[in-house]
């Protein structure tokens, strides 16, 4: 889980656009770039390279909300 | 295209083979990281480490970013320095030094530094969030030097200031002949202490091919800090640089 005060301070290191945090799935989601960054033992993973590709269900889920 | 080179030590190699690279050689001194910095700086890098704090001007309440931070020795140190209304985050591309960071900050009872892994050349944070940033012993292994300059300054609030802690070029010719002599028993050591001789070769060119005091203050002022200087430590073996934004 992580803190509100962390998550008000990142953004996506490529788009330097706003993140989604999906608690469900522990991970940190860049509409902009359509890029998903894990969280792993509390310690978020903000490189591009080591980013999922959002899929395009994903994407629209993002466009609903 | 072809990308850039950079020196990786004294080969030259693209960008990204540095970064893979630098990653190999901390993947595998992490755990022995401090004992190892105790005996190539002969205890002083506690000193110095002291002096990036002291040089970045804080205050009860400051909200630091302390970069390429690994263990997180400057961010404990930070933390102390801002108090309980401060804030302290701590980034590095090395997952090893930042598990490691982040354990030892636990031990110690700073619990809420926060740790991010991330690469100083693409921060992953908001323009003008902290009023400092700090950087020790970090830089020299960035492959796009400028760029993480950049970004350190986006990040920072203006008037905000930038503190770098590194390995120069000595001064003084006396100095000078003795170090560069003392740092090749680096390699040997490491090869006993910490089980591997190749980081610390790499370790030891990247000090012969990092820029000197003059061309790094250079490099902070094209990428718009003001009030650059910097200070020889050690008689130049290190310099702390520092620029407001």
């Amino acid at each position: 889980m992580l803190e509100k005060k962390l998550l008000d301070i990142l953004v996506c290191p490529e788009t330097k656009g706003p993140l989604v945090y999906k608690t469900a799935l522990n991970e940190l989601w860049s509409p902009e770039a359509g890029l998903a960054y894990a969280v792993k033992d509390d310690i978020p993973v903000l490189i591009a390279a080591d980013a999922r590709s959002l899929s395009e269900d994903e994407l629209k889920e993002l466009n609903k909300s | 295209m072809t990308e850039p080179k950079v020196f990786f030590g004294r080969e030259e190699v693209s960008a990204s083979e540095k970064t893979a690279r630098v990653h190999t050689v901390f993947d595998s001194v992490a755990s022995r990281y401090d004992v190892m910095n105790d005996f190539m700086s002969l205890g002083t890098h506690r000193v110095l480490k002291r002096m990036v704090v002291e040089s970045a001007a804080l205050r009860q309440g400051s909200a630091v970013l302390d970069a390429a931070g690994g263990t997180g020795d400057i961010a404990r140190l930070v933390h102390q320095a801002v108090g309980p209304s401060g804030s302290v985050t701590c980034f590095d591309i090395n997952n090893s030094m930042l598990q490691e960071g982040r354990n030892r900050s636990i031990d110690a009872g700073c619990m809420d530094i926060d740790f991010v892994l991330a690469d100083a050349q693409q921060l992953p944070f908001h323009d003008t969030q902290f009023d400092a940033v700090t950087i020790g012993f970090g830089l020299r292994n960035v492959a796009d030097q400028l760029r993480a300059l950049s970004e350190f300054r986006r990040v920072l609030r203006p008037g905000g200031r930038l503190v770098v802690l590194d390995f120069s070029k000595p001064i003084n010719p006396g100095v000078r002949l003795a170090f560069g002599a003392f740092k090749w028993t680096w390699p040997l050591v490491g090869n006993v202490v910490a089980g591997s001789s190749r980081p610390y070769e790499y370790l030891v060119e990247s000090i012969e091919t990092h820029p000197s005091q003059a061309v790094l203050a250079l490099m902070l002022r094209d990428c718009g800090f003001n009030d650059v200087r910097y200070d020889n430590l050690l008689g130049g073996i290190a310099a702390l640089h520092w620029g407001t934004r």
